[in-house]
């Protein structure tokens, strides 16, 4: 990273206290993420095959994961077999480095984008705004969200946290007109002047759903048919991946198919489903007359056979940030990173690294709702635990916390010890307990108890209990 | 910049230390893709009429209409009238041979302005079609494959099949008789592995799009709106005699 986000000048904690405080947004978020919740229902409720569907999904990632060099190595010759380019990117910078530079060497002024986490992950338009190249994202969500000069906070739904008034003040501002507060005026004045930039711009980028190592081909899920635009119409497409999207064969890709737009959005399939195989193939009329394919290692190469790989599975539908209690009250942008969630957590640490990630690894009540979930069934709880473990470890997490858990352990580890913590508890409680409930307690403790009551120690403790059973 | 060999030699290392931490195994695709795909259409020749009645009822429910007509000089009539429906004034097509039909002989004297695609690909021809593609309202395509279980047209680009003709214009036409049917996604996988056997024999084009209904968002407050880039309205017409 060559610099911190802005957002995250703030402490954690205190961006999700101002998320929690802001009402709208909680609005916004509970009606969200509530009705996606019941369209992923519904969708895997007609799909009896779905959990041996997600099972398979799950373990082709593994098996291509197992044997990454070999697949990739498919996909970029098969790549270069049909006239196009790959480009390898140890990091992010490099990836940023390439495209920009494809930029300055065919005399692009003008980027059409079509949704891409992993662009977004490398800050890819602030760094082609600073070449003097202007891209312009064409997801109907990132547009408004690059309107108003903000980070999405969904993956889905990238401006889940604007309401159809603020869109039309935006667009309003932006476009020089007055546009009513309605959804379909200001999508259809959206198509009007996207339309445009489709026909002139030079280069089209896009990301990755999947690449097929034995054809060669991208494959881009979309509704809004941007994706389609962004790779016909431009005389360049570059498409940037990380190196984890990489599935062996069509044959793989159709078990994707199945579970990914239902885990997402609850569709059968999404609106366009778009196979990609290098540039304008001869005899066509239309398409790319470049392709370049950027292959991203960054952040994920040294995670192929570490602690967090299970991460490298993750196919981006959103569904566990929809189901998180957590992402449920404070929204995407408290997370500070560009994934938000419970796997955001996982991936901002494998990209970021620990240090992002000493609070943010708190923030998950470890209900396992993300790993019920999941379409490819990522234990993300159980990596969350690792994570605070390895915190512990590495002597990132705070020192007072640390301290706190090694006493508490030490505690639990002995039976004197417990017993004699018991009884002085039960002393040391007795100010503090309101109608059965901790619920201020002084000091380092009080952190605690300031958003959530703890539970007294018991008057007899079961131990105690147990003795009179017998 | 990292070279290939450094960027996989780096990427060999990590894969080296996972051994037995895998229990895995990718989909296996079929030994004989064209057989496999051989036997699917003889299978779908008895069951077309039960994927078709699925086809309808999803395609139905992603807000496709779906026309059936009984023979192939039908198809004007409804096309001509979803114009006038339309006030449309320009129609841009796949090529004839590669659509089935010629539009122009019916259409033109009606006063509607067809504009076909060309088979051969010079620039010019690249121009001018991308401008009418761009003016026109309405998109007539055929499919390469119509999908019952998801109600999904899927159409392979190449030679006198260009890609705008189904993504630019507002309402967009897909023309397909029976033996187009498939019934399901494992289907489908199994003829796209078919397709990549010879990457340079059945498949011309760089692009295979699945499209299921009109171009839609909900970006905005969740509000389901159709037609935000892509064509408003999609219209599949089954042709019986095809």
């Amino acid at each position: 990273m060559r610099h911190l986000p802005s957002s995250l000048k703030i402490p954690f904690p205190e961006r999700a206290g101002a998320a929690l405080k802001d009402a709208s947004l909680q609005e916004a978020l509970t009606n969200a993420t509530t009705k996606f919740i019941g369209l992923r229902k519904d969708a895997f409720a007609s799909l009896p095959q779905g959990d041996l569907l997600r099972d398979r999904a799950r373990a082709i990632k593994e098996a291509t994961l197992e044997r990454l060099d070999y697949y990739l190595e498919m996909l970029a010759d098969n790549v270069e077999r049909l006239g196009g380019r790959v480009h390898w990117a140890a990091t992010g910078e490099e990836a940023r480095d390439i495209i920009l530079q494809l930029c300055g060497d065919r005399g692009v002024k003008t980027v059409v984008k079509s949704k891409s986490m992993a662009t977004e992950e490398i800050e890819l338009n602030e760094a082609l705004e600073h070449a003097g190249v202007t891209p312009v994202e064409t997801d109907l969500g990132e547009y408004i969200i690059q309107l108003a000069r903000e980070k999405p906070s969904h993956i889905i739904v990238p401006a889940i946290h604007k309401t159809k008034g603020q869109v039309a003040v935006l667009f309003s501002h932006a476009l020089k007109g007055r546009f009513a507060a309605d959804p379909e005026v200001l999508t259809a004045v959206a198509r009007k002047e996207l339309r445009q930039k489709f026909l002139q711009a030079d280069m089209g980028i896009t990301g990755a759903n999947f690449a097929v190592a034995e054809t060669g081909t991208i494959v881009l899920v979309t509704n809004e048919g941007n994706g389609r635009m962004v790779t016909s119409l431009p005389r360049i497409h570059v498409a940037l991946m990380g190196i984890e999207k990489v599935i062996p064969s069509m044959t793989d890709l159709v078990v994707f198919l199945a579970i990914l737009a239902r885990s997402a959005t609850g569709q059968k399939l999404s609106v366009y489903t778009t196979l990609v195989r290098g540039p304008r193939q001869h005899g066509e009329l239309e398409g790319p007359e470049e392709f370049h394919l950027v292959l991203m290692g960054s952040g994920r190469s040294n995670q192929i056979s570490g602690e967090l790989r299970e991460a490298l599975y993750c196919l981006r539908c959103g569904a566990c940030l929809n189901v998180c209690p957590v992402y449920r009250q404070i929204g995407g942008h408290a997370y500070g990173y560009t994934y938000p969630g419970p796997i955001g957590i996982l991936l901002t640490a494998m990209l970021n690294g620990d240090h992002a990630v000493k609070d943010l690894a708190h923030a998950s009540s470890l209900c396992g709702a993300c790993h019920e979930v999941c379409p490819v069934r990522i234990d993300i709880p159980r990596m969350l635990i690792e994570l605070r473990q390895r915190l512990d470890r590495e002597r990132i997490a705070p020192l007072a916390e640390r301290g706190v858990f090694r006493v508490f352990g030490r505690v639990l580890a002995s039976p004197t010890l417990f017993r004699l913590s018991a009884t002085l508890g039960r002393m040391a409680q007795r100010p503090f307990v309101r109608e059965g409930r901790l619920g201020s307690l002084p000091l380092v403790f009080g952190k605690w108890t300031k958003t959530r009551d703890l539970p007294p120690v018991a008057s007899r403790t079961f131990s105690e209990r147990w003795k009179e059973l017998r | 910049m990292a070279t290939r060999a450094d960027f996989l030699s780096r990427i060999r290392k990590e894969v080296r230390r996972t051994p037995g931490l895998f229990p895995a195994s990718t989909a296996i695709p079929p030994d004989r893709p064209s057989e496999a795909a051989a036997a699917i259409r003889r299978q779908m020749s008895e069951r077309w009429p039960e994927a078709l009645e699925r086809f309808k009822q999803e395609f139905e429910r992603v807000s496709g209409v779906f026309h059936r007509v009984t023979h192939i000089e039908e198809v004007p009539g409804v096309i001509q009238a979803l114009a006038r429906e339309k006030d449309a004034r320009e129609l841009i097509t796949w090529e004839p041979g590669e659509l089935g039909l010629d539009l122009r002989p019916h259409l033109e004297p009606q006063g509607l302005s067809v504009t076909v695609a060309p088979s051969d690909a010079q620039d010019g021809a690249r121009l001018s079609y991308r401008e009418a593609a761009a003016r026109a309202q309405i998109g007539v395509t055929g499919a390469d494959f119509v999908l019952a279980e998801t109600g999904t047209l899927i159409l392979i680009s190449g030679s006198g099949r260009p890609r705008s003709t189904s993504l630019l214009p507002e309402t967009h036409i897909t023309i397909f008789g029976k033996e187009r049917m498939l019934e399901t996604l494992e289907q489908v996988g199994v003829v796209l592995e078919d397709l990549h056997v010879d990457p340079t024999g059945t498949m011309s084009g760089a692009v295979i799009n699945f499209i299921t209904g009109p171009s839609r968002t909900a970006d905005i407050e969740l509000t389901l709106t159709r037609g935000v880039h892509g064509p408003k309205e999609v219209h599949a017409i089954f042709v019986e005699s095809l």
